[in-house]
């Protein structure tokens, strides 16, 4: 017991900051119904402002403190909620989700554009010494961030439980509607439950910076730990929450304990908190997880514009004659961007059949990318050839997509998001660096095929992977005319309505995701071949949110907007060289992503309007006729 | 003397679609008015649209000559309107005393649950329970009674009678009429419709979103004012 000691001290301490970003999230979501996937960017962005204050401009540690915290924290909140969310009030989760990852994607990547991507390290702020207890040391650091997140916890119930405006947050989550016809503006409430919640998210962001130090990515994982902790309270409750992260955190310290031995499962303490996420929205009882989200009549009519219903004859021949014609315009050394935008065009195709045609939110579609080149590459060392290897290594990806589904059959849009979040950092963390993907080179080589024809020249091997990327694509643009396009499509709008006519959604949500993952992960292969090689930091979990950006940005009803995604992604910087648009990239999709999340089919909603009013219309003038029709039925 | 409430060509729905055509609505003060109609007829939708919970297309609502199409549902709630909403007007995670406390802080509540205990004493043991797992009459009660401690100008009733045994639903429509007393003008939509005649001053008749009759109770006693609209008597 005692060897496990100083392990749950430690563990209880950083538990402790996890909690205080929990309680944050928990206090925002209950409150308006939006989950914030940016809450633990909000903690970064309240790091590096304390970075900046305390370290670069030489405030005092109170007053940078109060600045980061209590000043910024609060001023991020405000503008949460008044400029991104009540804009869109009363929008689906989907809109939400796209809104908060722009917010993610656009402040992550602000801080790597601005910062760079070194870790920034910080002076401790509390006290360093140390003191014997039960022949443990303990640092008064760490009885400090403990002590920090019990006042935290116990200030948030007392607001709750005592102050007026905690009844009036109270009677927001349990009735906005009512608590507005009771005199209380409800968006008033709101906004001060996202400065509270965001200010949370701030202290623990800043809590952490000395203990983490400050870098772009580090920090947005306290997203996860504080997610996996605030679904141990289901998302609603604050002491959920707080012992879910002290459980975590103690968790994953003892972890470390046992994982000395085991080098390939380093990655397992970090991984923890997704474990818990994963497993928590996994086991728990159906109905146990419900979205908060308040979504109006208006919103749910404007959703209703449904993905492209035909199949996308002409935009595939088009595709294919651009394609065909391009090498002709391109030099040499273009070829091989010419060809892996061309892969992109299959992995947002890919993307575009969970985000456009079945409506659902995958936030790890580049886990199927990295195996779909690590499996090809194993494979091939293995001996089988280049086209087997990729099928066979694509197939491998199935039944793992199929598990990650389970989510989906049992819980709704958003839950499906985290958990799909969870995984992508998961197996960032965990799989990649194990012998089922890189191992530990950290680097797989990745030949092409050598049949009939030598594919080592770029101009040849082009025409491969458009061959094989036009057959995705057909694929994806056949399922929409299907009977499994118009279930997802019937699923998306209503899933009661599709089980009252006695078909069964579970198969065709789940099908989806396998032929979704296996098409990214073929496109993986191509990617990875191209190069020669693939490296983990290629794909890492950002990516995975960068392209659901992108293509809420494009479109993700039709085609047009997969290959207008990889366009934007892949050829743009081609064209554009310089640096600075390379690394403000990111930023700008996230903010168009915010900008067009309402649009309900992105940037191709400009060209060709569909328009929800129109839609009304036409179904409104329909109707006199279906009712003569049912009249006429009832006579005769 | 202005009316309590005028409404003007009121024109409302949800989203690309209208359920009010143009409603034309006035309630005198200290009157009380039935607002009839069969199922769909835009009943629930009228009083929404006068509480602020769904905006108005076109056309307008004054409270007392004042005109409040615009404000949001809260700002009519503090000047005086309050709406019973269909179902039950509390908060089902809430405790009695906080409900009540939503409206009136500090020392209001004890007065305010006074009045409440002295109007409705199968609440006055009931102080501390979630108001959720009371029974339905009960939760009827504390909505009326939150109410009336904020002594709104206009109630707006919205069915407050379904799902209630008949008893309780004497107890209910007397406090309605016992509101009318204390000069609050009302606009009231019921099943009961024989019953809530003997309330009112005034009978309005809605139809596809258009009123198509206005009148007094007495009017309405040979019935082919209902068979008209309404299907069967009621």
């Amino acid at each position: 017991m005692r060897d496990y000691l100083p392990f749950i001290v430690t563990g209880l301490a950083t538990g402790s900051v996890y909690a205080l970003a929990a309680m944050g999230i928990v206090v925002t979501y209950t409150t308006s119904g939006v989950f914030n996937f940016a809450h633990g960017t909000v903690g970064m962005v309240a790091a590096y402002a304390f970075y900046e204050l305390r370290e670069q401009h030489g405030l005092p540690t109170w007053l940078s403190i109060l600045l980061a915290v209590f000043v910024l924290g609060p001023a991020i909140g405000l503008v949460i909620d008044r400029v991104l969310l009540r804009r869109i009030q009363g929008a689906t989760t989907a809109t939400y989700i796209t809104v908060s990852l722009g917010l993610l994607v656009f402040l992550q990547g602000g801080a790597l554009a601005i910062y760079g991507p070194a870790t920034r390290t910080i002076d401790p702020i509390f006290s360093q010494s140390t003191f014997r207890f039960l022949d443990v040391t303990i640092g008064y650091d760490e009885v400090t961030l403990m002590a920090i997140a019990a006042v935290g916890g116990l200030a948030l119930f007392a607001f709750f439980r005592r102050t007026h405006a905690g009844l009036q947050t109270r009677a927001v989550v349990d009735d906005p509607e009512l608590t507005s016809l009771m005199g209380t503006s409800p968006g008033r409430v709101t906004t001060l439950s996202w400065m509270l919640g965001c200010t949370f998210a701030s202290l623990a962001g800043v809590l952490l910076a000395p203990l983490l130090g400050v870098d772009s990515v580090g920090l947005t994982l306290l997203a996860i730990q504080a997610f996996g902790a605030a679904t141990v309270g289901r998302l609603v409750s604050l002491p959920g929450a707080y012992l879910g992260a002290l459980a975590i955190g103690v968790g994953a310290d003892l972890s470390k304990k046992f994982v000395v031995d085991h080098p390939t499962l380093s990655g397992f303490p970090t991984s923890f908190p997704f474990l818990v996420l994963f497993a928590v929205l996994l086991f728990s009882k159906p109905g146990r997880f419900a979205e908060l989200t308040k979504v109006s009549q208006q919103a749910r009519q404007r959703a209703k514009v449904v993905a492209s219903t035909r199949f996308a004859a002409r935009p595939l021949v088009a595709l294919a004659a651009a394609a065909l014609v391009l090498p002709a315009f391109t030099s040499d050394p273009r070829m091989l961007d010419i060809t892996v935008a061309l892969a992109f065009v299959l992995i947002f195709s890919s993307l575009s059949l969970l985000m456009g045609l079945s409506r659902q939110v995958s936030l790890c579609h580049a886990v199927f990318v990295v195996f779909g080149a690590t499996n090809l590459s194993r494979l091939q060392d293995a001996g089988v050839p280049f086209l087997p290897a990729l099928l066979i290594g694509a197939l491998i990806m199935v039944p793992v997509a199929a598990l990650l589904a389970l989510p989906a059959i049992r819980l709704s849009g958003l839950f499906l998001a985290i958990a799909t979040f969870g995984f992508g950092v998961l197996a960032q963390n965990l799989l990649f660096l194990t012998d089922l993907s890189f191992g530990n080179e950290g680097l797989r080589s990745v030949s092409r095929p050598d049949f009939i024809v030598d594919f080592s020249d770029d101009r040849a091997f082009y025409y491969v992977v458009l061959a094989i990327v036009l057959a995705g694509v057909c694929v994806v643009e056949l399922i929409r005319v299907t009977r499994l396009g118009r279930i997802l499509r019937a699923l998306a709008d209503s899933p009661t309505g599709v089980q009252s006519l006695g078909v069964v959604p579970t198969a065709a949500r789940v099908l989806v995701f396998c032929v979704s993952g296996f098409l990214a992960a073929i496109a993986g292969g191509l990617v990875a071949s191209v190069p020669g090689s693939v490296t983990p930091a290629t794909f890492d979990y950002f990516q995975s949110l960068l392209w659901v950006t992108i293509l809420a940005t494009t479109g993700a009803l039709t085609l047009g907007g997969a290959v207008l995604a990889a366009v934007l992604l892949r050829l743009v910087p081609v064209v554009f060289t310089s640096p600075t648009v390379i690394e403000y990239q990111p930023v700008l999709f996230g903010l168009a992503a915010i900008v067009l999340s309402q649009a309900p089919n992105g940037i191709a909603t400009m060209f060709k309007v569909p328009d929800a009013e129109a839609l009304g219309r036409s179904t409104r003038a329909k109707l006199p006729r279906s009712r003569r029709h049912a009249e006429r039925a009832v006579v005769g | 003397m202005t009316a309590a409430l005028m409404v003007d060509g009121l024109r409302a729905g949800y989203g690309a679609t209208t359920v009010l055509h143009g409603v034309d609505l006035v309630v005198p003060a200290g009157a009380a008015v039935a607002l009839l109609g069969a199922n769909g007829a835009g009943k629930t939708t009228l009083l929404k649209t006068i509480a602020g919970t769904i905006p108005a297309q076109s056309g307008s609502i004054a409270l007392f000559g004042d005109d409040i199409t615009h404000r949001p549902a809260d700002a009519r709630a503090r000047a005086g309107v309050c709406l019973l909403p269909e179902g039950r007007g509390i908060f089902r995670n809430l405790t009695v005393r906080e409900n009540l406390a939503m409206q009136n802080r500090g020392r209001d509540v004890e007065a305010a649950a006074e009045q409440i205990v002295a109007r409705f004493p199968r609440l006055g043991s009931r102080m501390q329970q979630t108001a959720g797992t009371l029974s339905g009459g009960e939760q009827q009660m504390l909505s009326l009674a939150r109410a009336l401690s904020t002594d709104p100008a206009v109630v707006l009733a919205d069915e407050l009678s379904v799902g209630l045994a008949p008893v309780v639903v004497d107890d209910i429509l007397a406090a309605v009429s016992g509101m009318r007393a204390e000069g609050r003008s009302i606009l009231i939509v019921e099943q009961y419709v024989s019953r809530v005649l003997d309330l009112v001053d005034y009978v309005y008749l809605l139809h596809k979103g258009r009123i198509v009759f206005v009148g007094e109770p007495q009017q309405c006693d040979d019935g082919k004012v209902f068979d008209q609209y309404l299907g069967a008597t009621a």
